[in-house]
C-alpha cells in the first residue's frame, strides 16, 4: 500500500511538472506552431491583388507557404505519416474540381479533427468538390458556381454591396466600428448546428441567384456571407463567400474585419482557457484529505484567461456557471468574479451546501459561447452519506425527551417494584384471614 | 441406541461418537473440495464475488469504515450505501477467522479463508444437526442425520469450496438456532432461549432468509397453543427468545426497524401478544370457575380478533407497516412475479422446482422424508410439532422456488434419519440370537430363523441404500455442483478435458487496459464479477436494489444504437460488455436473457419498449433473417453479432446456441461503438463508446461519410438543402 501511494505521488509530481511545462508553452501563444499553408489557383487568383492582406498576415508572425494548384504540380500534403504538417490552412477559390490527389474532403475533415484551423474562401467562380463537401459536413452550404449575391436596392453595377452594422452577427469575431463593409460574392445557407455561428449576414433585401434562371439559393437574412465554426476540440474553421473581400481594392474599408476573421480562425482571438477548476471544503481542506459528505459546505473556484493582443489577460464575464450533477443537475450556480491577477480572472461559487443526497456527483463548468473557445472542466467525486456516529445523539433532539423519560420511568418503576416485592412481607395477606375468623 | 451413563460402555460410546464425527466432518469437507481439485482455489459464481470484495474491504479498512462504506464503484452514479445494505455476518466471520489465525501465527491469505469457509462450516452444521435430531429422537438418529446432511447434494450445492455465499453460513446458524430453540422449549430454560436468540441474531446478520426462523418459531408456538399445550416453559422460552432476538436483530443496519414495521415479521409479534393473553387466560382459569371463564374467553377472543385484524389493515393502509414484499407474494402465487416484478422472475433461482430436482438433491431421503414425518406424528411430542411444521412449510416453499430447496434439505435429513433409525431400531436388533433361553441352552426355533432372515434382508437393503446414497452424492457433487461457473469445463475434439477461461481473460483485459475510473455497462448478472475481478465501476449489479437503474441498462440494450448511445453517454459509460455464446454454444448468454431486459425496461417505459416488437409476426423469438426489425436494430443484437458472420468466411454465420443463421446484412454496421476486445471463444465481447464527433455531426452520418470516402464514392450534391430557418 505504502509503495503504491509513493508511486502515485511520484506520478502526480511528474504530471504536475508536465502540466506546468505545458502551461509555460501555452503562455507564448495558444497555437503552438505557426506553419500556414495558402492554397490558391494561379489561373483565377493573382496574389499581387492581395498584397495588403498578406502583409498584415506576416505581422502575425505566421510562417506562410504558398502553393498553387495546377494540374501537374507536386501533390499537396497536409499530413506526414499521420502527423499534421500545418496548423493553419487558407483555401482560396479554386477552379479545378479537385484540390490535389491527396487532399480531399476527407483529408480536410481529418485536418480539422486533428486540430488544424481552416480559412475557406469561396466565390461565385469556384466549384471545388472537396471544399464544398467539407463545408457541407460542417453545416455550411455555399451557393454553387455562378450564383451571385445581389440586392436591387443597392445600385452598384458590378454587384458590390455595402454591409452595414446590422450585418455583423458576431461581435466576438468582428468588433463593429460603425463603418460599412464592402462585399462582392456569394452567400450560403447555414445549418442549425451548435458549433456553427454566422459572422456576416446578407442584407434584408438581398438574394442569391444564378444568371441562368434556376431559383434563389438564399433570400434576405437567411443568406450568410461569413461563418465561424469551432470543433469540440477547439479547432476552428471560418468561411467567407467572397474572394474580393480580402483584396487590395476593398482593403481600405475591410482591413479590420478581414484581420478579425483571420485572427479568429487562427486562434489569435477569442481564445480562452481555464486554469484548472478546484473545489474544497469551506476550511480549505481538499477532497483527498476529507471526502465530501452530504450537506457539506464547499467552495468552487475556476480561473479564466483570454488571449488578447499577444498576451494572456483576465477573462471577464458574468455567465460562468457551476453545475453539480448526478444525471440531472442538482445545482446550477452562476459564479461570481473574485480576485484577479495580471493574467487570470478567478470566479468563485462562494460557500455552497452540497445536495442532501449521496451519490457520485460531477462538478462541471461547461462554458460554450459562440466565438470563444469552449471551456469544459469536469471532476467526478462521490458524496457519501452520514456515518452511523455523525447523526445527532438522541438526547440532543428535544422530541426524543418524551421517549427517554418514559424509558427511564419504566426502568425505575421496575426497580422499585422489585425492591418492594422483595422487601415487603405478606402481612396484608394474613390480615383478611384474621377477619374471616 | 441405548446410552450408557457411566463405566466402560460410556467411554467406548464416546470414543465411537468422536470417531464417527471426525469421519463425518472429513467426508463433509473433502466432498466439497472437488471444485478446488478440479479447477483451482477460486471464488465461484456471482454473489460470492461481492462477498469476497466486501471481506477484503473489511480486512483492509476495519469495521468502522466497513459499516459506513459508501461504495462509489457500483451503481454509478447513484453509488450504494453498501455498509448499510448488506448482511455483514459472513464477512465479519471470515475477518474474525483471519485475525484469529494471524494472532496465532498463521497468516493465511483472505482469499483462501473465503474459499474454504463453506466446507469448514459444513462440519459445524453436521454437529448441530446431530444435536437437533438427538433432541427429536435419540443420538442414533442424530448420527445418521449428521451423516446425511454432511453429504446431501441439496446442501452441498450452496456450500462447495469457493461458494462464498451467505447461505454457506446461514444453514449452519439455522440448525444451531433450531437446536437451541428445541432445547429451550423442552426445558423452559432462559439460558437456552437466550442462546437461541443470540444465534438468531447471528443468523439475521448473515442472511435475508432469517425471516424463515422469524415465522417458523412463532408458527410452532401458535400450533402448540391451538393444541392446548400451553405451559409456563413455552411462555418463558418464547418471550425470552422474542424479546432478545428482536431487539438484537434491529441492531443490523439493513434490518433496522423492519421487525416492527414489515408484515413479514408481524406473525412473531402477534404470537408474542397472543401468548401474553393465553398466559393471562390460564391465570384467570386457575382463579375462577369454568363457566365464567368460558364467557370471558369467548368475548375477549372475539374482541381481540376484530381489534387485531382491523388494526393490521389500518396500519398497513396508512403505511405504518410495510406491505408484504414481492418475493413473499411470489411464494404464494408463482405467476405473481412474472406479471408484476420481472426482475424477480428473471432470476433462475426463483423459478419453480422441477420434480427430478428433489430426487437429484436428496436421493433416497426424499421418500423416507414422509415416512419420518409420519413416525413423528405417531408420537407427537411438542418438539415433533416443530419438525412437522417445518416440513410442511418448507416442502411447499421448495416446490415454488428452486432456491428454497436449500432450507428443505436439513429437515429432510432429520426426518429421514428418524425413519431409518426407527427401522434400524427394530430390524438391526439381533440380540435375541444371543439370548439364552430359560434352561440355559441356545434356542434355535423356526421363528428365530425367519426373524433373522427378514431382519438381515431389511437391514441389508437399507445398508445398500445408504451405500448407493453415498455414491449418488459423490457423483452429483463432482459433476453438477463443483463448477465455479467462472471457468467452464469443456472437452477438446479428442475427448481430453479443457477449460474455457474467457471470463477471466476479459476481466483481466479490462483491469489492465482501461482507465481506473472507467465505467462499464453490462447486464446486472455480471456486475459483481466486473467489480470483483476487473475492479471497474459498474452501473448495475446483482444487488438489484434499484429496478429503475436496471431498466435503464435494459432500455439501452434494447434500443437502437443512437438512442442507446445517448442513454449510455448520459451515464458516463465508457465500455459496454456483452456475453455471447453463439460461437461456442454457451447457452447462458445475453441474447437468451435479452427478453428479460426488454420486459424490465417495458415495465418502466411501456410507450417506448414493447416486448411484442422483438418477436417475429408469428410470435417466435428469432435472431436470423426472420427476426423483426426492432430486434435487429437493438443494441444487444448488434453488439452480440458484430462481425460474427465474417468469422465463417462467407456472409453467413451459424449461431450454435439458437441453431440459426446470422446474415451480415441483418447485423449491419456499428457506428456508435467500436469493438475493443473479444475473448478467445467470443464469450465476452467488449465495446467502447466512440467519442462524439468533433465536428458536431451525429456519429452515424460521420461514419457513413468515412465509409463513402473509403470506398471512393463521390457525392455530388449541389441541390439546395432543406434546412430549418436560422433565427
Amino acid at each position: 500500500m505504502k509503495l503504491n501511494s509513493a508511486i502515485r505521488g511520484l506520478v502526480a509530481c511528474l504530471l504536475f511538472v508536465c502540466s506546468t511545462c505545458e502551461a509555460s508553452i501555452a503562455k507564448v501563444s495558444p497555437s503552438s506552431s505557426k506553419r500556414t499553408l495558402i492554397i490558391y489557383d494561379k489561373k483565377i487568383t493573382d496574389l499581387r491583388a492581395y498584397s495588403d492582406y498578406f502583409e498584415n498576415l506576416a505581422q502575425l508572425e505566421l510562417d506562410l507557404e504558398f502553393v498553387s494548384v495546377v494540374n501537374d504540380t507536386k501533390d499537396i500534403e497536409l499530413f506526414d505519416k499521420g502527423v499534421k504538417l500545418y496548423s493553419n490552412v487558407v483555401l482560396f477559390p479554386l477552379r479545378s474540381r479537385k484540390i490535389s490527389k491527396d487532399v480531399t474532403a476527407e483529408t480536410l475533415i481529418r485536418f480539422s479533427a486533428a486540430g488544424g484551423n481552416v480559412l475557406a474562401i469561396t466565390s461565385p467562380q469556384s466549384s471545388t468538390e472537396a471544399v464544398r463537401t467539407y463545408l457541407n459536413e460542417l453545416g455550411i452550404y455555399p451557393s454553387p458556381k455562378g450564383y451571385q449575391l445581389s440586392d436591387h436596392f443597392q445600385s452598384r453595377q458590378d454587384g458590390t454591396l455595402q454591409l452595414d452594422e446590422k450585418s455583423i452577427r458576431s461581435n466576438e469575431v468582428i468588433s463593429a466600428d460603425g463603418n460599412a463593409l464592402l462585399y462582392n460574392g456569394s452567400a450560403a445557407l447555414l445549418k442549425n448546428s451548435e458549433l456553427l455561428f454566422p459572422v456576416l449576414r446578407a442584407p434584408k433585401t438581398s438574394f442569391t441567384k444564378s444568371s441562368r434562371d434556376e431559383g434563389e439559393w438564399t433570400t434576405g437574412t437567411q443568406g450568410f456571407l461569413a461563418a465561424g465554426f469551432q470543433s469540440l476540440k477547439n479547432a476552428r474553421a471560418a468561411w467567407v463567400g467572397s474572394e474580393s473581400f480580402f483584396s487590395n481594392a476593398f482593403y481600405e474599408v475591410n482591413a479590420k474585419a478581414v484581420m478579425d476573421i483571420t485572427k479568429w480562425a487562427f486562434l489569435e482571438k477569442g481564445v480562452i482557457r481555464s486554469l484548472g477548476a478546484s473545489h474544497s471544503h469551506r476550511d480549505g481542506s481538499t477532497y483527498n484529505e476529507e471526502p465530501y459528505k452530504i450537506k457539506d459546505d464547499i467552495i468552487y473556484t475556476i480561473g479564466l484567461s483570454e488571449w488578447r493582443d499577444g498576451s494572456w489577460k483576465p477573462f471577464n464575464s458574468d455567465d460562468v456557471q457551476l453545475e453539480i450533477k448526478m444525471i440531472d443537475p442538482y445545482y446550477r450556480v452562476t459564479l461570481n468574479p473574485s480576485n484577479a491577477t495580471e493574467e487570470v480572472q478567478f470566479y468563485t461559487s462562494g460557500e455552497i451546501k452540497l445536495p442532501d443526497h449521496h451519490g457520485v456527483f460531477s462538478f462541471i463548468t461547461d462554458y460554450k459561447r459562440n466565438g470563444y473557445s469552449f471551456v469544459f472542466e469536469k471532476d467526478v467525486k462521490a458524496i457519501r452519506h452520514l456515518a452511523n456516529d455523525e447523526y445527532p445523539r438522541s438526547w440532543e433532539i428535544s422530541n426524543s425527551w418524551v421517549y427517554l423519560t418514559s424509558i427511564f420511568a419504566v426502568g425505575l418503576s421496575w426497580m422499585l417494584f422489585v425492591f418492594f416485592y422483595l422487601t415487603s412481607r405478606p402481612k396484608s395477606l394474613a390480615m383478611p384471614e384474621k377477619k374471616m375468623q | 441406541m441405548k446410552e450408557a451413563t457411566s463405566g466402560t460402555l460410556y467411554w467406548v460410546q464416546t470414543l465411537l461418537k468422536i470417531a464417527i464425527f471426525l469421519s463425518i466432518t472429513g467426508a463433509a469437507v473433502s466432498s466439497r473440495l472437488f471444485s478446488v481439485i478440479r479447477f483451482e482455489s477460486i471464488i465461484h459464481e456471482f454473489d460470492p464475488w461481492f462477498n469476497f470484495r466486501a471481506t477484503k474491504y473489511l480486512v483492509e479498512h476495519g469495521f468502522y469504515k466497513f459499516l459506513n462504506w459508501f461504495d462509489d464503484r457500483t451503481w454509478y452514479p447513484l453509488g450504494r450505501v453498501t455498509g448499510g445494505t448488506l448482511y455483514p455476518g459472513l464477512m465479519t466471520s471470515s475477518a474474525a477467522i483471519w485475525h484469529l489465525l494471524k494472532k496465532v501465527g498463521l497468516p493465511v491469505d483472505i482469499r483462501n479463508i473465503c474459499v474454504l469457509f463453506a466446507p469448514a462450516f459444513s462440519g459445524v452444521t453436521a454437529y448441530a444437526t446431530y444435536k437437533l435430531t438427538s433432541e427429536i429422537k435419540d443420538s442414533g438418529a442424530g448420527l445418521l442425520a449428521a451423516g446425511f446432511i454432511a453429504i446431501a447434494p441439496g446442501y452441498i450445492s450452496r456450500s462447495v469450496a469457493g461458494s462464498y455465499d451467505n447461505e454457506a453460513i446461514a444453514i449452519t446458524l439455522l440448525m444451531v438456532t433450531f437446536m437451541f430453540w428445541i432445547k429451550a422449549m423442552k426445558t423452559g430454560s432462559i439460558m437456552h432461549s437466550t442462546f437461541a436468540a443470540l444465534f438468531y441474531f447471528y443468523m439475521v446478520s448473515a442472511w435475508g432468509g432469517y425471516v424463515f426462523i422469524t415465522n417458523l418459531i412463532p408458527l410452532h408456538v401458535f400450533v402448540l397453543l391451538l393444541m392446548g399445550r400451553y405451559s409456563n416453559k413455552l411462555y418463558a422460552s418464547y418471550t425470552t427468545w422474542y424479546a432478545i432476538g428482536t431487539l438484537a436483530s434491529m441492531q443490523i443496519p439493513f434490518v433496522g426497524f423492519l421487525p416492527i414495521r414489515s408484515n413479514d415479521h408481524m406473525a412473531a409479534l402477534g404470537v408474542f401478544g397472543l401468548i401474553q393473553i393465553v398466559a393471562f387466560g390460564s391465570f384467570i382459569k386457575s382463579q375462577v370457575s369454568w363457566e365464567k371463564f368460558q364467557t370471558v374467553m369467548f368475548v375477549s377472543l372475539a374482541f381481540l380478533l376484530v381489534l387485531g385484524v382491523s388494526g393490521l389493515f389500518l396500519l398497513t393502509y396508512f403505511g405504518y407497516i410495510a406491505p408484504w414484499t414481492g418475493r413473499f407474494y411470489s411464494l404464494w402465487d408463482t405467476n405473481y412475479a412474472k406479471i408484476h416484478i420481472p426482475i424477480i422472475a428473471s432470476v433462475s433461482e426463483h423459478q419453480p422446482t422441477a420434480w427430478p430436482a428433489f430426487f437429484f438433491d436428496t436421493q433416497f431421503l426424499i421418500w423416507l422424508f414422509p415416512a419420518g414425518v409420519f413416525l413423528l406424528f405417531l408420537e407427537l411430542k411438542d418438539e415433533h410439532v416443530f419438525v412437522i411444521a417445518y416440513s410442511v412449510l418448507c416442502s411447499y416453499f421448495a416446490g415454488v422456488m428452486v432456491r428454497l430447496m436449500l432450507t428443505l434439505t436439513p429437515i429432510i435429513c432429520v426426518c429421514a434419519a428418524v425413519a431409518v433409525s426407527k427401522l434400524f431400531d427394530a430390524y438391526l436388533d439381533f440380540s435375541f440370537v444371543f439370548q439364552k433361553s430359560k434352561n440355559g441352552a441356545r434356542k434355535f426355533d423356526k421363528d428365530a430363523i425367519f426373524t433373522t432372515i427378514t431382519r438381515t434382508l431389511v437391514s441389508g437393503t437399507f445398508v445398500a441404500y445408504l451405500f448407493l446414497f453415498v455414491y449418488h452424492c459423490t457423483w452429483v457433487t463432482s459433476n453438477a455442483y463443483s463448477s465455479p461457473s467462472v471457468v467452464l469445463p469443456s472437452r477438446n475434439p479428442d475427448g481430453s478435458p479443457a477449460l474455457i477461461d474467457d471470463f477471466r481473460e476479459a476481466y483481466y483485459w479490462l483491469r489492465m487496459n482501461t482507465a481506473e475510473d472507467a465505467k462499464v455497462a453490462s447486464w446486472w448478472d455480471y456486475g459483481y464479477q466486473i467489480g470483483g475481478m476487473a475492479d471497474r465501476t459498474t452501473l448495475v449489479d446483482n444487488n438489484t436494489w434499484n429496478n429503475t437503474h436496471i431498466a435503464i441498462v435494459g432500455k439501452a440494450m434494447s434500443s437502437p444504437e443512437d438512442k442507446a448511445y445517448e442513454i449510455l453517454q448520459a451515464h458516463d459509460v465508457d465500455y459496454v460488455l456483452v456475453i455471447f455464446g453463439g460461437l461456442i454454444g454457451f447457452s447462458g448468454d445475453d441474447i437468451n436473457k435479452f427478453l428479460w431486459m426488454v420486459r424490465i425496461s417495458e415495465g418502466i417505459w411501456p410507450d417506448e419498449i414493447k416486448e411484442r416488437n422483438y418477436f417475429t409476426p408469428s410470435g417466435e423469438y428469432r435472431v436470423d433473417a426472420a427476426a423483426s426489425q426492432t430486434m435487429k436494430n437493438a443494441l444487444m443484437y448488434k453488439l452480440s453479432y458484430h462481425e460474427f458472420p465474417t468469422l465463417f468466411g462467407q456472409q453467413e454465420g451459424i449461431d450454435r446456441v439458437r441453431g440459426q443463421t446470422i446474415r451480415a446484412e441483418d447485423v449491419g454496421d456499428l457506428d456508435y461503438f467500436e469493438e475493443v476486445f473479444t475473448s478467445e471463444n467470443w464469450i465476452v465481447r467488449l465495446y467502447k463508446l466512440k467519442d462524439r464527433d468533433t465536428l458536431g455531426r451525429d456519429l452515424k452520418s460521420a461514419s457513413q461519410f468515412d465509409r463513402a470516402a473509403a470506398r471512393g464514392t463521390k457525392r455530388r450534391v449541389s441541390k439546395r438543402p432543406q434546412l430549418e430557418l436560422r433565427v
